[in-house]
């Protein structure tokens, strides 16, 4: 089972995400951080393509890393992603195709990632993890 | 959830979370509130964030919080942590992703009766000349090699572009320039982010606001500041802009590698630093600057859309509409300063995120005009509410390294906030009490309700009563610019 929920932070924008394996876990991000960042948006393309290769020193870093590069290209490009292929994931090096497209509004600004309290757990389902955004 | 009998009352608006509450505690935790603030206080995560700032290496005295005090990441929001020099310790995530986030406050020779015809119109004139909301561009374009200059000299870079007067830079905290930025040590994708918003606003809870000066509480400390009541003032609320916020990212994330070398053993990795003696913490410590730089630089060119608005609305139809500057300071921020500890002078890392600069009468660091009676301290309400100027004392040099509220702070989730709240409603409410409201999105405004906050004045009462910080005038809103 993979997804994500919004959970409550006073300051800021917090998600609950789940997945079966990394993998999933990093969908699950990736899908629960556009929802955020553009909830109200209808028609986002995917038109653009863009390869994604990064490395980390654990799958933690590895999550900021990936959530940062798509609020990264919203805020510098305007653009917006919506469809994820993930190739490969390791708890230290992730790689994949993202698609997406220019949009002229966003439901809401992402300033950052943060490691706040980030630890992905194991549990009975799979893997767990609550990223805090600064907004 | 935190119980009465974790803390205890050191004094009327002060309580102390023992050093003993938490093995790792390296010194005790105080925090300032009244009984009605404590009660937010110990409902969300605020005190378990300021208990672990408490654990940070080199850290003196306590672990601060202001009362608006609230759950943020790593550190809590008005939370203040010096640490001794030279190896204490500075963190990106103690000053937070914003840097420099902070207010400056301009004032007009107008009362409300002579702008009340124009004022609808200015509004709208300011929203269409300051650039707000998410991913909005400025309209000021960089030469190649310009952007390093902005973060080199901050708001003097915008005065020598005409942005600017050298009076504003007077009437700035450090002169707008942070001495010992360097651009080498800011990555190009800060740079790139940075290089098309100076002199915009951004979103969130940032804002531009006109203001009438309701009630002066200290006439000889306004009239030194230039308010008196009945006067127009303004008020920008905005910092570093994507700069800021990819130079935390970058570092935090570089600092995540040096946990082992530094021997760090966190309670929570957004807390991650270095000490400020090694090459990692003046990399963060010049990189830190220059995104201060570039928010100084926002702020001043954003003074000059607002000076633009004024005459373009009201040249030739009032008596006078000059606006000059009152003060600018910083409420996120990490700055070497020198305080008195234990009868001896010590340069200490303060770290305020959330949290503003509040020297007292006499510091040298203040300028001329406001030495002998203590820095402007700016206070701006939650959306709809007062405001506060309020000025530094010596309380604050003594209790809480120079330090004081930054703001009403947030009680309410903004996920609580929008499913509560109806922002067309809430923008009509405004409308309704004579303030004028321009926002680029109405969901964010209702997350930038007045519910969604702390009573400022409150907040206010207690920084005061506390002394550290006096009351100098009340500013109520009649029109707000938000993204």
């Amino acid at each position: 089972m993979m997804g994500f929920e919004e959970v409550e932070h006073t300051a800021d924008k917090a998600l609950r995400i789940f997945g079966s394996n990394l993998t999933e876990l990093f969908l699950s991000a990736a899908a629960g951080l556009t929802h955020l960042m553009a909830a109200g948006v209808s028609d986002i393309s995917t038109e653009i393509e863009k390869t994604i290769e990064m490395d980390a020193i654990d799958a933690e870093s590895l999550l900021v890393e990936w959530l940062s590069e798509l609020a990264y290209w919203a805020e510098s490009e305007m653009l917006l992603f919506k469809k994820f292929r993930i190739q490969k994931a390791t708890a230290t090096h992730l790689q994949a195709k993202i698609f997406g497209g220019k949009t002229s509004m966003f439901e809401k600004h992402i300033k950052a990632v943060t490691y706040h309290n980030l630890k992905i757990i194991k549990t009975s389902k799979g893997l767990e993890a609550t990223i805090v955004f600064d907004v | 959830m935190f119980q009465r009998h974790d803390f205890k009352q050191i004094d009327r608006h002060l309580f102390e979370v023992p050093a003993g509450y938490r093995k790792d505690m390296r010194v005790p935790a105080r925090f300032y509130a009244d009984e009605e603030l404590l009660k937010g206080i110990i409902t969300d995560n605020s005190l378990q964030q300021l208990i672990n700032t408490a654990t940070l290496p080199g850290i003196v005295k306590y672990a601060l919080a202001m009362p608006d005090i609230h759950q943020g990441y790593g550190f809590p929001i008005g939370g203040v942590v010096a640490t001794e020099l030279p190896d204490g310790i500075i963190s990106p995530g103690g000053v937070g992703y914003d840097i420099n986030c902070g207010v400056r406050l301009l004032a007009t020779h107008l009362d409300l009766e002579e702008l009340r015809p124009y004022l609808d119109e200015l509004a709208t004139i300011l929203y269409t000349n300051c650039p707000s909301g998410v991913g909005k561009g400025g309209n000021i374009k960089l030469k190649a090699g310009e952007l390093d200059r902005v973060i080199s000299q901050g708001a003097r870079w915008a005065v020598k572009r005409g942005y600017g007067t050298e009076a504003d830079l007077e009437r700035t905290e450090e002169n707008g320039c942070l001495a010992g930025a360097d651009p080498a040590k800011v990555s190009q994708r800060a740079k790139d982010r940075g290089k098309g918003q100076v002199g915009t606003l951004g979103a969130g809870n940032h804002f531009i606001e006109i203001d009438v000066v309701q009630k002066v509480f200290n006439e000889t400390a306004a009239q030194r500041i230039g308010l008196c009541e009945g006067q127009i003032a303004v008020q920008i609320h905005c910092g570093s802009r994507g700069l800021g916020h990819q130079v935390c990212g970058d570092y935090v994330k570089q600092f995540q590698k040096m946990i082992p070398r530094y021997g760090l053993n966190l309670p929570d990795r957004e807390l991650v630093c270095a000490p400020l003696s090694s090459t990692d913490g003046q990399d963060y410590l010049a990189a830190m600057k220059a995104a201060a730089n570039y928010a100084f630089a926002n702020r001043q060119v954003l003074t000059f859309h607002i000076r633009n608005s004024f005459e373009q609305v009201l040249a030739g139809k009032v008596s006078n509409h000059h606006v000059f500057q009152i003060y600018d300071i910083a409420h996120n921020m990490a700055k070497v300063e020198r305080h008195r500890i234990a009868g001896k002078k010590v340069q200490l890392c303060v770290h305020r995120k959330g949290a503003t600069r509040a020297f007292g009468p006499g510091s040298p660091e203040l300028p001329p005009v406001y030495r002998d009676i203590g820095q402007p301290v700016l206070v701006p309400g939650s959306m709809g509410t007062a405001s506060w100027v309020l000025v530094g004392t010596e309380g604050s040099m003594a209790q809480t390294f120079g330090s004081t509220c930054h703001g009403a702070g947030r009680t309410m989730s903004r996920k609580k906030a929008k499913k509560t709240i109806h922002g067309a409603t809430l923008r009509e409410e405004l409308e309704d009490r004579g303030i004028h409201v321009r926002a680029g999105s109405m969901s964010g405004l209702a997350e930038e309700a007045p519910k969604a906050y702390k009573d400022v004045d409150r907040v206010v009462e207690v920084v005061h009563s506390a002394g550290i910080a006096k009351r100098v005038a009340q500013l109520k809103p009649v029109a707000v610019i938000k993204g």
